[in-house]
């Protein structure tokens, strides 16, 4: 149910290029395509912004689909940040006058920008997420984070926490969905209550769900130290990060992007 | 029927990457008042299957027809309420059953839910306890204090106090002392000989349910490979073999016994002392005929 509809952090493998990239420069890719959004003013930067865009996601084999219900939870916010913009924005022609409301063209076309923004970035930043798995993400921020080991910050306390955050959400949702298996099963079913019972029967659900993650952590804790683990200590890897030309070619493909949706 | 299942599958995450199918074209029925055992290796569908059996998962594909309310795949189904008071699952883990701050709120949680008064849901709940052999001061305390067999035990009790009429149970002795396993099963006897209940569970352990099942399903990869009365696994248990589960000893004594003196269409003797007076009876046949007779006789 839930955990069908939950793409964030799954990895969908089909062994494409991207698949193979080092994930620094997945990463880095990822923060350079949000500058490039950023970038991005006119009707043919924002052409040129969707066949960058989708011919990459598509160069991932992954079904477009995927990408599209990575973006499906935002819809709401993408129409509200339209209507607002539409609203606000007073300038240019005036298309339509409804009473003390006029449709301005420059507030449709920025309202048509930031949905399309807003479209691109989630939906292509997935691809981050659906081409790495956790352990290669986290490793690849640790080498990015690497820098602040310099001023005294632990990355690797950073990218632990992380990583076991990632770990545990489908974990912890799977049990969820067997505690409301139960619960349904003694005749507290959600789908078939009223709303304010629904409201009630959460707090019977979080009771568990709240106490069996805790007990998870404290068996984490102890399986951690009873097999030697020590925060910061050096460690050898099973993948290494290795940098390829792929990777540059990669990154330079933002910038390049970045370069040309500048000028247009 | 108290269950019966038409070409039943199950997939889980249908039209999506991660598809999975759990049960395929399952044909099977369960007569009301009978102890059902339910075997099969880790990941044949087992569990699944139990959550047919209220309507917790509908299915993907064929009828699942439990006591008189029908599911069909692809259709709405109807209120499930009723059903679910009347079929009481037991989950595998009881922690994952058990939330409230006490044993007693949470066993009268089932029957407040199914509208009773919390004057006829604590009285259930005490009559459950005792049927689960708990002691009554334990209702006070807090189920996540409880040992892992008390809890268990009082897990199986707040589904008890539902009073249902059919009881699924997915490995209910699974941590549980020797003594309290033996307990259980003869409750669970007394509940379907004397009370009429359907009572169906799922066990690694067919040893200590052989002896009171009266059916058998054999699940191997989401089938049912096989189906039938506990004599007719006891004629020929190698099909437990294929779906990857080991012969229970009881049942290999049996077959030693039975092949041995060539005995076929004989009900199987599936306890230690059931055996070895078949086999007293057996040798006593052979080697005195005529006391036999002559004891027959007077």
């Amino acid at each position: 149910m839930s955990s069908e509809k939950l793409l964030l952090g799954r990895t969908i493998e089909t062994g494409s290029w991207v698949h193979k990239l080092d994930a620094r420069g997945k990463i880095i890719g990822m923060l350079l395509y949000v500058a490039v959004i950023l970038l991005s003013h006119s009707w043919p930067a924002m052409a040129l912004l969707a066949v960058f865009s989708i011919s990459v996601m598509a160069s991932t084999r992954i079904p477009l689909k995927y990408f599209v219900k990575a973006a499906k939870p935002l819809r709401y916010l993408m129409l509200f940040i339209f209507i607002v913009q539409v609203l606000s924005i007073k300038e240019g022609e005036v298309w339509l006058t409804l009473g003390s409301l006029s449709l301005h063209q420059d507030g449709l076309r920025l309202g048509a920008f930031s949905v399309i923004r807003m479209l691109f970035l989630v939906s292509f930043t997935a691809l981050l997420t659906f081409t790495t798995t956790p352990g290669k993400l986290n490793q690849g921020l640790e080498g990015i984070l690497s820098p602040l080991k310099k001023i005294g910050m632990s990355p690797d306390r950073l990218t632990l926490m992380i990583g076991i955050a990632l770990r545990f959400i489908p974990t912890i949702l799977d049990e969820s969905q067997i505690i409301m298996k139960a619960q349904a099963s003694r005749g507290a079913d959600l789908a078939e209550l009223p709303l304010k019972e629904k409201a009630r029967m959460l707090v019977s659900l979080l009771v568990p769900v709240i106490s069996s993650a805790f007990r998870r952590a404290q068996d984490l804790v102890y399986s951690m130290e009873a097999r030697g683990f020590r925060m910061d200590a050096p460690r050898t890897r099973y993948h290494r990060l290795r940098w390829g030309l792929a990777d540059t070619v990669f990154i330079c493909m933002f910038v390049v992007m970045g370069l040309a949706v500048a000028i247009l | 029927m108290a269950i019966e299942l038409q070409q039943v599958s199950y997939i889980y995450s249908d039209r999506s990457l991660w598809k999975q199918t759990a049960l395929h074209n399952i044909d099977l029925s369960i007569p009301q008042g009978s102890i059902v055992g339910i075997a099969g290796a880790t990941g044949s569908g087992k569990s699944t299957l139990l959550q047919l059996f209220n309507g917790i998962l509908k299915p993907t594909e064929g009828t699942v027809k439990v006591l008189d309310v029908t599911l069909q795949a692809g259709e709405k189904s109807p209120k499930l309420l009723a059903l679910r008071r009347r079929v009481g699952l037991v989950f595998q883990f009881p922690e994952q059953q058990m939330f409230e701050e006490t044993v007693e709120k949470d066993l009268c949680f089932g029957p407040l839910n199914f509208g009773m008064s919390l004057e006829e849901a604590k009285e259930r709940a005490r009559k459950a306890m005792v049927d689960m052999g708990l002691d009554l001061s334990l209702l006070e305390r807090n189920p996540f204090r409880l040992s892992g067999g008390q809890m268990r035990k009082a897990a199986i009790a707040s589904v008890l106090a539902m009073d249902p009429e059919i009881v699924v149970l997915d490995e209910p002795t699974a941590t549980l002392d020797p003594v309290s396993r033996a307990e259980l099963i003869s409750l669970l006897e007394r509940l379907c000989r004397e009370q009429g209940r359907t009572i169906i569970i799922v066990t690694h352990r067919m040893d200590e349910l052989l002896p009171i099942a009266d059916r058998w399903i054999v699940l191997k990869e989401g089938q049912a490979a096989f189906q039938g009365s506990t004599q007719e696994l006891a004629s020929d248990p190698s099909i437990l073999e294929r779906c990857g589960i080991a012969i229970p000893q009881s049942l290999r004594y049996w077959r030693a016994v039975a092949d041995r003196f060539r005995l076929e269409g004989e009900v199987p003797r599936l306890t230690p002392k059931a055996l070895a007076e078949f086999i007293a009876s057996l040798s006593s046949d052979i080697s005195h005929p005529e006391i036999e007779k002559r004891d027959n006789h007077e």
